[in-house]
């Protein structure tokens, strides 16, 4: 019996340093934080929300839409650094698979802004 | 390498680049003007490839290092769901140009949606799995959401798309864990390191997670839960494609991965199939009966329906799988005719999809009733429609791979789904006619698709106009 | 021949009963019965053309499956031959009779039409019936023998607006059920044994059978036995033997022709049949066949005590059919089977006929059937009086004693007495004393019945009795017939039934073991024989040497005439003679220590005149109560009160089976309807789709409640499931 309480020791311990943890962090963040608003720290983000506010209210859809173009963008960079760097080794496989990975890309970008997608209004 | 890798791929990168040059064409010129021009053009090119494939010889090829596979399983999938798209797409461009819903994106996301699925369908590893449902997946997420002013279809577009991503993590997870064990994420090498009652507990584990995800894109209990939300708030014409093409999609990945990359494991996974079958089959029947919306009660039926595909799948035989291949062909082509009718439900030039628009409806429409109630027939599995050659193609095919007791469950689920398809034909044939009741006319296009469907339930008794003998001979490639 | 004369009943019936309305009502009946004449006649060319050797015709290959091979085919052999003559005779007289019997009824509707259906139905069982001889296999015979029940069914209940002939029809029906399940015991428990059920194939196996022991029930039996028991207790069932007698009284709710036909000349008569057939088996089971004597003999006495009070004039006749049941299964038990089939050849004429005369007589008196309204109808129907008196003096059985002359009732009875003398046993001491009060009590009714109905004076409805006529010329020529029948049918075929070893070897086509039988002119014919004994000589059932020294001189008789073979065989000795044989050659198989017919023939003096005294008894007991002081009876029922209530509720058997098996079987198919289908498998089927499928339905509904995070919820719910099952179970192992 006590060999197989035993075993279970470890999430014991486990369990007293998650909660420890917790109960730290939670206590370092209203002891030791520094408290020094000024008013452009509590002025609105550029998309209009509130510093400190609720989390769950409603915003534009819009900004979604330009963060998600944003974001295909942003991997697209991510693929190409890797790419660039080994430049001089690649094949021509993998040089043209990037060409038509960019074309597909383009064609996307063409579409959007045709539709419009660009414009605030 | 190259030239021939391309060469095996072609018809997907042809319609991959019909997709990508129809958006910029119409996005410069015409735009939605050019909506029903561009649904039949697809619907043509789908039919024009599924030619191309049906008859693109009968040898076994892989593509790109083995991460492409083109064999019979995969060609006789991939001619099911073009044509079956093909359909969709010309019985609902009527639907979408009346509903004001005839967007030029909705014909070519469908295409993109379909690259994916024969993505899919050939999938030889792991990351080209996830990519074909992802691509899959982003574009149904977009055309459930069609119309864009109403909360329900972005209700459903957005439920779909969070529920969609949450599976495709859990596929994602799996799929690393299976690499992670396997060291490869080809099927060809984890078919190697899995063996069966070998497995290691990861291995297991991330096959649990990829079949969970799998199952979610056939939507089987407990996966489920968004079907009946975005089968109800999609446009019918979504949603007649939902219940169609991605299903047949998703079963033959399903296949494809439990054969080719676990199939020396069979009975690892076969209790976890067969589970989802059980829970699926009863699942869609009980829960069919509370429904009062005829797009809801498909979207049951169709979670019933893939219970019984994955009966077939759970044999783990090559029988089950021909079985499966044979069901699902039936189940398209039932469903195609059905939403044909659905598509044709309104009242006084409003959709109208609640079943008390069927009361009475033998007496204002005989012929409409009468393919119907067949259609109904043949979905409850009564015979001697088609639908109950499908039934008992994967009941026999449980039985003979020593799962007697599911088809039993499933022979029992059948006869709880018959009360609710049995009471529209009920309500057809004996209701009193209310104030709900349909009074539409209906096209020539869909009217056609729905007698057709119809007189293929009945006449396909003769030898299933021999679909069974393809899916005999998809199923060998894929299992031996 | 045999094809068209076994079909063209079936033809009648279906062309009568489905194509009336085409050629009308009279042209079916008139179809119908022509055929039946056609089959008549035939069989007429049959049995005299017979020439004692069975044949098998084949007609097609029945069923296949497994060991188990049948054909479809008739086995023609003498009792074949007798059973066609007496179906077919009967039933095409009672067609014609039912012509006249069946014009007017008031048990229809103006403008109904019945009398199709009647002649269809009539015609269906004589095809049954024809099905049941004629088998060569056993479950031919059992199709027949169903056959025959279904029609009876149909027939008993033809009025179907009657209640009692409702319950009537299906008390025949359930009772004879009980004896089937006998029957088809005995069958299946042949084919277990056998492994076939081919006559052939089951007679050769007899003396092995003998030898068998088989589980049944409780313990080990003989298998013979236990065989002959069953197959008999089917016979009990059809031929209304006691314990199964009860539906045969209630069966008279049918119409009188065909109580005539089937419940007194050809079907109830079939267990007698079914018995003789069985006689290679019966001959090695004696346990059986005694239980069939003392069976025979009791019901022989009880029906003819029940018969003495009865007032409905069918149900006397009815009771008399019973009782002369057992006579035959007396003869049958005791080893003489053509003793048996003697008396149900010349039963039938003579009970056929007093059948019909009862009929004439309803008829004639507008359908009234109890004897105390009768009396006085000599005058008024005089045809119909004569014919009954003609059949009284038969089943009485008047004749000169001592000699061959007589009318065919004396003849055959006395055979069957003197048969149960010659048993020699305690079983057939009992038999013959039962038979003989029987034979008293039978006079007695008999002629009771004739005094009631015919002589004294006019009772009841003064009205009826004015109005009373005799029958219509179509029903009066059948009882002409049937009365040539009844007063020769004994004095012709004496001999072949119950002449002297020979000539009845030579008439079943029995091979004969003995020094005497050997004939110079049968030389050819035995030839033939020779081959087929050796075969069987080693293994056959014969102990004593003679029996089997004998085989090579085996004669088979091959005259062409039944009336010649009496003639011939009047010149023999032979009782010296014994039968031989295999089990299954010729009609009849009668071991070799079976001397039964012999001791008969050799019975002391004042056994053979004993019938005839007890005949005499009862009818001066008749004459004096029924004529000369018409006041007993009456006086005699007020001082034996409880004798009389206990004969007149025929001995209470309907009351103990009411109380023993019907209420019983009553309150237990309530029980099963309200509470096992009514509450559990309704409850259960209802409960389930009206309570707990709505509810999962109701719950999944709930489930689907439309919140993301509910299904995101439902789905790691599904993996952790899944996850646990996996991780724990360890996958296949």
């Amino acid at each position: 019996m006590d060999e197989l309480l035993r075993e279970y020791l470890p999430i014991l311990v486990f369990l007293a340093i998650a909660i420890g943890l917790g109960v730290v962090l939670l206590l370092a963040a209203a002891i030791v934080a520094v408290r020094n608003p000024d008013p452009e720290k509590v002025s609105a983000y550029e998309c209009g929300f509130n510093a400190f506010d609720d989390a769950r209210m409603k915003f534009d859809v819009r900004f979604y839409l330009v963060s998600i173009l944003f974001i295909i963008f942003d991997l697209e960079v991510a693929f190409l650094f890797p790419w660039a760097v080994a430049f001089g080794e690649i094949s021509m496989t993998a040089f043209w698979s990037m060409i038509v990975f960019l074309l597909i890309l383009t064609a996307g970008f063409a579409y959007e802004w045709k539709k419009g997608a660009m414009e605030w209004e | 390498m190259t030239a021939t890798d391309l060469a095996i791929v072609l018809p997907e990168v042809f319609l991959a680049l019909f997709a990508i040059g129809s958006l910029l064409f119409a996005a410069y010129t015409a735009k939605d003007d050019l909506g029903p021009a561009l649904t039949w053009a697809t619907a043509a090119v789908f039919v024009g490839i599924a030619g191309w494939v049906a008859l693109s010889g009968d040898t076994n090829r892989t593509a790109f290092n083995g991460m492409f596979i083109d064999d019979g399983f995969a060609r006789f999938a991939k001619v099911v769901v073009l044509l079956s798209g093909a359909a969709v797409l010309v019985m609902t461009q009527e639907f979408l140009t009346r509903r004001g819903l005839m967007k030029f994106e909705y014909p070519l996301l469908i295409a993109l949606a379909t690259v994916g699925m024969m993505m899919m369908v050939s999938a030889g590893d792991l990351m080209a799995l996830y990519m074909g449902l992802e691509l899959q997946s982003l574009a149904l997420y977009v055309v459930a959401a069609l119309r864009r002013d109403s909360p329900r279809s972005t209700e459903a577009g957005l439920k779909y798309f969070v529920l969609g991503a949450l599976s495709s993590g859990m596929l994602l997870y799996g799929a690393s864990l299976v690499y992670g064990f396997a060291g490869t994420t080809q099927f060809a090498g984890i078919i190697t390191t899995a063996d069966e009652g070998g497995m290691s507990i990861g291995l297991l584990i991330g096959l649990v997670f990829v079949i969970s995800g799998l199952a979610f894109k056939v939507s089987a209990a407990p996966f489920h839960m968004w079907t009946p939300d975005v089968y109800e708030g999609s446009p019918t014409a979504v949603t007649a494609f939902f219940a169609t093409a991605p299903k047949v999609a998703a079963m033959a990945l399903f296949a494809r991965v439990m054969h080719d990359a676990f199939g020396n494991a069979v009975g690892d996974w076969q209790q976890i199939v067969a589970f989802l079958a059980v829970i699926s089959m009863f699942l869609g029947a009980i829960a069919a009966i509370g429904q009062k919306d005829m797009k809801r009660l498909m979207a049951y039926s169709s979670i019933a329906h893939m219970g019984y595909a994955l009966v077939g799948l759970a044999a783990g035989t090559e029988k089950g799988v021909s079985a499966m291949l044979l069901y699902m062909a039936i189940y398209v082509t039932m469903n195609i005719g059905t939403f044909a009718f659905i598509l044709t439900m309104e009242r006084d030039g409003v959709h109208a999809t609640s079943i008390d628009g069927v009361r009475g409806l033998s007496k204002r429409e005989p012929i409409k009733a009468l393919a119907l109630l067949v259609l109904l027939f043949s979905l409850a599995g009564v015979p001697p429609m088609v639908g109950f050659f499908g039934k008992f193609a994967v009941l026999t095919a449980a039985v003979d791979a020593g799962l007697g007791w599911l088809a039993v469950a499933g022979a029992v689920a059948s006869v709880i789904g018959a009360y609710y398809y049995l009471r529209l034909v009920y309500f057809m044939y004996f209701g009193e006619e209310t104030d709900a009741a349909i009074d539409g006319a209906m096209p020539t296009v869909q009217w056609g698709f729905l007698v057709a469907s119809a007189a293929l339930m009945i006449l396909g008794i003769v030898n299933l106009f021999g679909v069974d003998g393809a899916a005999t001979l998809a199923a060998i490639t894929l299992v031996n | 021949m045999e094809t068209i004369l076994l079909f063209a009943p079936l033809i009648g019936s279906l062309i009568c009963g489905f194509g009336w309305r085409v050629i009308s009502e009279q042209g079916a009946m008139v179809v119908a019965t022509g055929l039946l004449f056609l089959s008549a006649f035939l069989s007429w060319v049959v049995f005299l053309s017979f020439d004692g050797v069975t044949e098998q015709i084949q007609i097609m290959r029945w069923i296949e499956s497994g060991t188990l091979a049948t054909d479809w085919a008739i086995r023609l052999d003498r009792l074949t031959a007798i059973m066609l003559i007496v179906i077919t005779t009967v039933s095409s007289l009672v067609h014609l009779y039912s012509f006249g019997y069946m014009a007017h009824d008031d048990h229809f509707r103006e403008g109904e039409s019945y009398r199709p259906r009647f002649f269809a139905y009539l015609s269906f069982f004589t095809f049954a019936m024809l099905m049941l001889v004629t088998a060569d296999n056993l479950v031919q015979m059992f199709f027949g023998w169903e056959g025959v029940g279904v029609a009876s069914y149909l027939l008993i209940g033809f009025y179907f607006r009657k209640e009692s002939a409702g319950a009537a029809s299906i008390k025949a029906f359930v009772v004879n059920r009980v004896g089937d399940f006998g029957f088809a015991l005995g069958i299946f428990a042949l084919f277990f044994l056998v492994d076939s059920i081919n006559m052939d194939d089951v007679f050769a196996a007899a003396p092995e059978l003998a030898n068998t022991t088989i589980t049944f029930l409780w313990g080990e039996w003989n298998a013979i036995e236990v065989i002959c028991v069953l197959l008999f207790i089917g016979a009990m069932g059809k031929s209304a033997q006691l314990l199964l007698h009860t539906w045969l009284p209630d069966a008279m709710e049918g119409p009188t022709p065909v109580s005539a036909l089937i419940h007194a000349a050809t079907m109830v008569t079939a267990g007698v049949f079914l018995v003789c057939r069985m006689s290679p088996l019966m001959e090695f089971a004696p346990g059986a066949t005694t239980f069939i004597v003392y069976l025979g003999a009791t019901t022989a006495f009880f029906a003819a005590t029940v018969g003495l009070v009865q007032n409905d004039i069918k149900r006397v006749i009815a009771y008399s059919t019973c009782s002369q049941l057992g006579y035959m299964f007396v003869a049958a038990g005791v080893g003489v089977y053509s003793a048996a089939m003697f008396h149900l050849l010349t039963h039938a004429f003579f009970k056929a006929m007093l059948f019909l005369g009862a009929g004439s007589v309803i008829h004639g008196m507008h359908h009234e059937q109890d004897m105390r309204n009768y009396g006085g109808l000599r005058k008024k129907l005089p045809y119909t009086f004569w014919a009954m008196m003609i059949g009284t003096l038969a089943i009485t059985g008047v004749g000169i004693p001592l000699t061959h002359i007589g009318f065919a009732g004396f003849l055959s009875k006395d055979a069957i007495i003197e048969s149960a003398w010659g048993a020699q046993t305690v079983a057939g001491t009992y038999g013959f004393w039962m038979l003989v009060i029987a034979a008293c009590m039978t006079s007695f009714y008999s002629w009771r019945l004739m005094f009631l109905t015919f002589y004294g004076e006019a009772r009841g409805d003064k009205h009826t009795h004015e109005h009373a006529h005799e029958s219509p010329t179509v029903m009066l020529i059948p009882l002409g017939v049937l009365a040539v029948g009844a007063i020769l049918a004994g004095m012709v075929w004496f001999k072949p039934f119950f002449g002297d070893t020979e000539s009845v070897a030579k008439f079943y086509g029995i091979p004969v073991a003995g020094a005497e039988a050997h004939d110079e002119s049968h030389a050819d014919d035995s030839h033939a024989a020779d081959d087929h004994s050796d075969d069987h000589a080693a293994d056959g059932p014969a102990e004593d040497s003679h029996a089997d020294e004998s085989h090579a001189e085996t004669a088979v008789a091959s005259d062409d005439h039944s009336d010649d073979h009496a003639e011939e065989g009047g010149h023999g000795d032979g009782h010296h003679a014994a039968f031989g044989g295999q089990p299954g050659e010729g009609a009849l198989f009668i071991g070799p220590e079976n001397k039964v017919l012999d001791h008969a023939h050799e019975a002391p003096k004042w056994v053979k005149v004993s019938p005839f005294i007890a005949m005499l008894l009862g009818f001066l007991l008749a004459f004096q109560m029924y004529i000369r002081r018409p006041d007993l009876p009456a006086k005699l029922a007020e001082n034996q009160k409880p004798l009389y209530d206990f004969l007149i509720n025929k001995w209470y058997f309907d009351e103990i089976y009411d109380f023993l098996f019907v209420r019983p079987a009553q309150a237990i198919g309530k029980f099963l309807w309200k509470r096992g289908d009514g509450n559990v498998i309704d409850g259960g089927i209802n409960g389930l789709a009206m309570g707990v499928i709505p509810f999962f339905t109701r719950l999944a509904g709930r489930a689907q409640s439309g919140y993301l995070f509910h299904y995101v919820f439902a789905m790691i719910i599904g993996i952790v499931v899944l996850v646990t099952w996996m991780s724990l179970s360890g996958g296949a192992h």
